[in-house]
């Protein structure tokens, strides 16, 4: 079915083709586009769709069992199939490729026939490989972590659980909209749609107040980002003339303007080209919880934890790097682009690590890491190494999710218990040896400890940064950061994982507070509690996503340089050949052309980065060892901590006056927003509240009382006098007769009168056009004749602004 | 098409109103919802012989003499855009008749035969092709209003129902003045030969379209402005919204509903209709004024919103800015911002009809409307809440739901609609017009302020702590008052619920084919209003002495400073 507009993506994909082979060597090559892509791709999405009406028929039938977790795995899992059905076809494509499957037409309105007057947006899919990478980890973690709720969320079964699987498969589908969208609008549907996914899910426990505010939090701060998206999405369209990837990849405009960057005549490109980038990243900004719009994400930890762990720590966060990623072609046109976004995200990463070291609620520490690795994510694509950006997403989001799905399950097993004060020892605690090892997998991962992942990826965007020319300072706070990651990381490993074994149960029932709940889980708080050791499901999970994390590191050693994710990154759009081919050859070099990048203290950031990132990792481990770390070996030799509430840390932070306490009311962010944005919006509310009421009762009123009063003014005229009667009765006549001569002589005595009107106004008009420009002298006006010449001349030149549609 | 179907969409409800009429009251509403059903089906044959793709010529046109020395005539006949403002009436005709099954059960008679009425006159307002007709059932359509508020509205519904009918009846009355002016100009103002059928005393809306383009700039300013002045007070556009407010709280559910989905819809379909085509270039000169007026709406009455505790009355102002995006849209005057508008009637009038329905079973359970009284309660209602979710999120304009399409659409011809920039070549995309991308910027907001204050009432209504209002925790116990309804939705609400549900869900995924009926209609109207303007802004470019003389002073000034 190949719809009129995707006649047009053919014949442009295929003129590209043969435009851009000679040129493919070096800078930017539009991609080839199939626009027959399979049918089947829209399975992919459309499979957990399929996952939400079963889940709403269950709703809707009182299913009082699993049944809707296991549809959702079902339906999940079927759709991870497909992507990686879609992932070995699309194998068989040229570099670059890409495919098309069109569903159905979404939008379509034309204008004209031209460039730029169709608004054309189907319910298409674009496969490429950047597309294959996001919806491998999307669909596969998502199956996981489907799998994983099933047992977490066992004591919600009936309607609650109806709700969470409902809302967790429409998640599933909008993230893949967002990915898989062959449209910017299809890419905005997906990603309001995460976004009320994040919303819905966020306040799954709506009875209690602050999931409440926190999911409303999250939906607002997004919303605000979602307006840049939009306007950027507008000015795409207005400025491109097309928001179809297929169109605005292959576009000559755009070809041109990276030609003519390359060429270094950065001034071919227009202001409002330049714009578009700026508008999209606010958009990123706010998905991905970046300054200023992260606060949401730390709030959002009230939702259930398989949602944080999937939503908001492996995909959906990660919507922001896509877009970049995805519009990286369009990031390259402004110059400061790039550069405001690796500087947002280093500021990021630094800022929510310092807020994250002094967190005591676990969740919330691996809530703000996640910000300040989507700070690094930001930061590897703006070092033009999306490469390393989209690797780091795939790492993190196995290992973060590993230590969500960790602090979960302390969670589900200690009644909702995060306070790392409170808890202590728990890999000798029975039944907790599998959490134990997958939460130390993902610490390790996290602080980059050599060889993990999670070192591997942080590497190669440390690297960059310091190659990257002006970037360095973005490389030192990276640096910076990663010790600190290191500390806060094992800071929690040290304090929960080993020592002596303490536990507080939490004051909840895993995490929700359904009043009515049964009370025959373990007592409450005082001697009598047990905690509720992991099923096989959470355990299962736990040790596949361990797993996966650790086999992720073989990813960097798979394929050419840079390993398989720079090899996907590579074939798509998401990659600039002409800037890394730069810095390869200044590499291979050396000399005197490496000072034209940047180096880290002298040596080759490359070669250099694996030790000073494993020595800075190794300084926070020790760091943490020695603060948090229990007497012995749990804690490397260096620790002394033999409760679970006091450590050496707080003999430090109470020598560092104020800013611990700070640090941990997280900078204060939060109640700035409220002093300079809310509390001025709610008064305004107010005003205008106030106004509309005077308005309301004043105005209105005022309706009511006019004719009252003119009737009060007019009382006296009712005199019964006869001659004031008369007066007034001439008054009537008077002015009838004067009504009535206005219209016969306004009515044309010569009835050509009007048409020769009309066609001096055509004739005008017509004088207009064909001077092209509007005509100042009038012989009718003799008196500026002569001022007419000259201005005749002056108009030439700077022709005088007019009226608005002239 | 035959005018015959159009016709019986008129008098098949004013038919069994005269059966409700006649027949004893218990049997009031069963006739009710026979008539609104009849209108509903009988519409169906309309839509489908509709020719769809000539959307823009008037079809199913029939008229009939009245008094054919003064050119009056009854004429009727639609275009796409009035045959589904049509849809959209006759659908919610059942709708309503339904709802008020358990709310009204005094007076029957009175409440359900005015309903039909009021049906009857709001299509009649959409299918007149004579101004005659239009304006007639235009202002008619106040009374059967009037009388809803004030005999079934609550507690001071008196002062809502007079409100109601002076504000609007004031604007019309201007608006009258306008379009007689449009006819005199028509009749006196225009030799025969520049238009077919000008140079004599036609109300046809067809003729009168041709030659209002001939006026000149200063009386099509005048001209909207007298147009405006009965329209945007329907509409309501910001600073004369304020009778909306106290109109939507008093009156009765259904009457909330047609109010907010058909009852405004008038005055954006007026603009659309009258406005747009009679004074083209004083559209485009003055469309900054009047967007900027929409945008201060869009804002102002959407913080309005956030700070209510009537739920009621923050579903009524939530019409006034989400109705800015629609005048937004037709003030930007291209094919995208027009079809966006004619959309966001539509989806609107879904939406918020919707809201004004789940909010009207609230009150029939509870007997209050105060945010503070009530609150969770989705523990209680679970399919209530779902349903207020649902809506809430299509009146959020969440992708994938009605209410994006048309406001994206909106926003994007605002966005667009800068003829300056669609000179300057760097700008495929913009088209004529006179918005721009600063004022959608600023109407953008709208999305976030409506995220705000939508939010905010469904997380106090619906979650939270369960709040229930004192007196009500056993209601169908010992409260003299209460329904006899179960505590969540029963059978015939979901019934009332559940087709608007399916129409925001594909209206959202599949917007399709309401674009492409509307496409040649917009077109052509976009097309109209281009010409028109440009025709104006040309002659008066040479012809007006203001103009001519402004730069000769600027020379004599460069001259002196020399």
């Amino acid at each position: 079915m190949l719809t009129p507009i995707a006649e047009l993506g053919v014949a442009r994909a295929l003129g590209a083709l043969s435009v851009s082979a000679p040129e493919a060597a070096s800078g930017y090559a539009p991609p080839v586009v199939d626009m027959a892509g399979p049918w089947w791709i829209g399975l992919i999405p459309f499979l957990p769709m399929l996952g939400l009406l079963l889940a709403t028929a269950c709703a809707i039938g009182g299913v009082k069992s699993k049944l809707p977790a296991w549809l959702t795995v079902g339906c999940l899992a079927a759709s991870f199939a497909a992507t990686v059905l879609a992932f070995f076809q699309l194998n068989g494509l040229p570099g670059g490729g890409a495919q098309v499957t069109v569903w159905w037409e979404w939008f379509g309105l034309a204008w004209g026939e031209g460039e730029g007057q169709r608004l054309s947006a189907n319910f298409g899919f674009y496969m490429d490989n950047l597309t294959c990478l996001w919806m491998l980890f999307v669909t596969g973690l998502a199956t996981m972590i489907a799998l994983y709720a099933s047992e977490y969320m066992s004591h919600d079964v009936g309607l609650g659980y109806c709700r969470f699987f409902a809302a967790f498969n429409l998640f599933v589908f909008s993230m893949s909209c967002l990915v898989m969208g062959d449209n910017l609008l299809l890419l905005f549907l997906g990603w309001e749609g995460v976004g009320l996914c994040s919303y819905l899910l966020i306040g799954y426990f709506y009875q209690k107040p602050a999931a409440v505010a926190a999911a409303k939090k999250a939906f607002i701060v997004n919303r605000i980002g979602d307006l840049g998206l939009v306007l950027g999405v507008l000015l795409t369209f207005v400025h491109f003339g097309t928001i179809e990837y297929a169109e605005l990849f292959g576009s000559d405009k755009l070809v041109g303007y990276l030609a003519a960057i390359e060429a270094g005549n950065v001034d071919e490109v227009p202001l409002i080209a330049q714009m578009i980038p700026v508008l999209l990243m606010i958009g990123a900004f706010g998905k991905s919880a970046q300054l200023p719009l992260y606060v949401w994400l730390p709030d959002a930890m009230e939702g259930p934890t398989p949602v944080s762990a999937l939503i908001h720590a492996a995909t959906m966060v990660t919507a922001g790097v896509y877009l970049i990623a995805r519009m990286f072609p369009v990031f390259l046109l402004s110059e400061w682009a790039l550069p405001v976004v690796a500087w947002v995200g280093a500021l990021t990463a630094l800022l929510a690590a310092t807020i994250g070291m002094a967190q005591f609620d676990i969740k919330r520490i691996m809530a703000y890491s996640t910000v300040s690795q989507l700070g690094y994510m930001f930061c590897g694509l703006a070092a033009l190494t999306s490469v390393g950006g989209a690797f780091h997403v795939l790492t993190h989001a196995f290992f973060k999710a590993t230590l969500f799905l960790a602090c979960g399950a302390v969670m589900h097993g200690f009644a909702g218990q995060l306070d790392l004060r409170k808890l202590s020892g728990l890999s000798k605690v029975p039944g907790w040896r599998i959490v134990s090892i997958a939460m130390l997998v993902g610490c390790l991962n996290l602080a980059g400890f050599p060889f993990t992942a999670g070192y591997f990826s942080k590497d190669m965007i440390l690297a960059e940064s310091f190659i990257t020319p002006g970037m360095a300072p973005i490389g030192w706070i990276l640096l910076l950061t990663a010790g600190l990651t290191a500390y806060y990381t094992f800071r929690v490993f040290f304090r929960v994982f080993v020592g002596p074994v303490h536990y507080e149960p939490g004051d909840e029932h895993h995490g929700d507070d359904h009043g009515d709940d049964d009370h025959a889980h373990d007592g409450h708080g005082d001697g009598g509690f047990h905690p509720h050791a992991p099923g096989w499901a959470i355990n299962l999970v736990l040790a596949v996503l361990a797993a996966a994390s650790i086999a992720a590191a073989g990813l960097y050693f798979l394929g050419d340089k840079g390993g398989w994710v720079a090899g996907m990154i590579k074939d798509s759009t998401a990659y600039y050949p002409g800037f890394a081919a730069f810095t390869a050859e200044a590499v291979a070099h050396g000399g005197e052309e490496h000072a034209a990048h940047g180096t880290f203290l002298g040596m080759d950031p490359h070669k250099v980065m694996y030790y000073v990132s494993a020595v800075v990792g190794f300084v926070g481990i020790g760091i943490a060892a020695f603060l948090h770390g229990p007497k012995g070996l749990g804690g490397l030799l260096l620790g002394g901590r033999r409760r679970a509430d006091v450590s050496r840390a707080d003999g430090v932070a109470a020598k560092m006056g104020p800013i611990p306490a700070m640090a941990q009311g997280k900078w204060f962010v939060d109640e700035f927003y409220q002093f300079v944005v809310v509390g001025p919006l709610r008064f305004f509310a107010l005003v205008f509240s106030l106004i509309d009421r005077l308005l309301v009762d004043g105005l209105v009123a005022m309706f009511g009382w006019l004719p009252r009063w003119i009737g009060g003014a007019l009382r006296p005229s009712q005199s019964g006098v006869l001659h004031g009667y008369a007066v007034g009765m001439a008054g009537g006549v008077v002015v009838l007769l004067v009504i009535l001569a206005l219209m016969v002589f306004r009515e044309p005595a010569d009835p050509d009168a009007d048409r020769r009107d009309a066609e001096l106004i055509e004739f005008e008009s017509s004088r207009v056009l064909d001077r092209g420009g509007p005509e100042w002298t009038t012989d009718a006006d003799p008196v500026e004749a002569g001022a007419g010449a000259d201005l005749a001349a002056q108009a030439a030149v700077e022709p005088p602004v007019m009226g608005s549609g002239s | 098409m035959s005018w015959v179907p159009l016709i019986l969409i008129v008098l098949a409800p004013l038919f069994f109103a005269a059966v409700v009429i006649v027949r004893p009251s218990e049997h009031a509403r069963t006739i009710a919802t026979v008539g609104a059903l009849a209108q509903f089906i009988l519409t169906l044959p309309i839509l489908t012989n509709f020719k769809w793709d000539a959307g823009e010529t008037v079809q199913g046109v029939g008229s009939l003499p009245w008094l054919p020395m003064l050119g009056l005539e009854i004429s009727v006949g639609v275009d796409a855009v009035a045959l589904m403002l049509i849809a959209l009436t006759t659908l919610l005709g059942p709708i309503c008749v339904i709802a008020s099954y358990s709310a009204i059960t005094e007076k029957v008679k009175t409440y359900y035969a005015w309903l039909l009425i009021l049906q009857a006159a709001m299509v009649g307002v959409f299918m007149a092709r004579d101004l005659v007709l239009f304006y007639i059932c235009f202002e008619f359509t106040l009374i059967p209003m009037y009388v809803l508020i004030s005999v079934f509205g609550s507690t001071n519904r008196k002062a809502a129902s007079t409100r109601f009918f002076l504000y609007t009846f004031t604007g019309s009355i201007i608006a009258l003045a306008g379009l007689v002016y449009v006819v005199w100009f028509n009749a006196y103002g225009l030799a025969s030969d520049v238009v077919q059928g000008a140079g004599t005393w036609t109300f046809d809306i067809g003729v009168l379209t041709q030659s209002a383009a001939y006026m000149s700039g200063t009386e099509q300013g005048w001209v909207l402005l007298a147009l405006l002045a009965g329209f945007a007070v329907k509409v309501p556009l910001f600073p004369v919204h304020t009778w909306l407010p106290l109109a939507h709280t008093e009156a009765p559910t259904a009457g909330s509903v047609i109010l907010a989905a058909v009852l405004l819809k008038l005055g954006t379909y007026g603009i659309y209709r009258f406005a747009l085509p009679f004074a083209p270039a004083a559209v485009i000169e003055y469309a900054p004024i009047i967007a900027t007026l929409s945008v201060i709406g869009i804002v102002y009455a959407g913080l309005i919103c956030w700070v209510q505790t009537d739920i009621k009355k923050l579903v009524a102002y939530s019409s006034v800015s989400h109705l800015g995006f629609c005048v937004l849209g037709l003030v930007a005057a291209n094919a995208v911002g027009l079809s966006g508008s004619v959309l966001y009637m539509i989806n609107h009038g879904l939406s918020t009809g919707a809201l004004f329905l789940l909010i009207g079973m609230i009150y029939e359970r509870y007997h209050t409307r105060s945010l503070r009284e009530m609150g969770g309660l989705a523990k209680k209602m679970p399919v209530w809440a779902t349903f207020m979710v649902f809506f809430t999120m299509a009146s959020v304009g969440l992708p994938g739901l009605n209410g994006f399409v048309s406001e994206i659409l909106c926003l994007m011809g605002a966005f667009q609609a800068d003829s300056a920039w669609a000179a300057g070549g760097l700008a495929p995309g913009a088209t004529y017009g006179n918005v721009g991308p600063w004022i959608a910027a600023v109407a953008g907001t709208g999305m976030i302020v409506a995220a705000i204050y939508l939010l905010f009432m469904v997380g106090r209504i619906c979650f939270g702590p369960l709040i229930e209002p004192a007196g009500h925790d056993h209601h169908d116990d010992d409260d003299a008052h209460a329904s006899k309804l179960p505590t969540d939705l029963n059978g015939r609400e979901i019934g009332v619920l559940l087709p608007l549900a399916a129409l925001c869900l594909l209206f959202g995924l599949y917007p399709q084919p309401l674009l492409t009926g509307l496409e040649s209609s917009v077109n052509q109207q976009a097309a109209l209003v281009q010409a028109g303007a440009e025709r104006v802004f040309a002659a008066e470019s040479v012809l007006t002495l203001d103009d001519a003389r402004a730069p000769v002073e600027w020379v004599a000034e460069t001259e002196a400073a020399r």
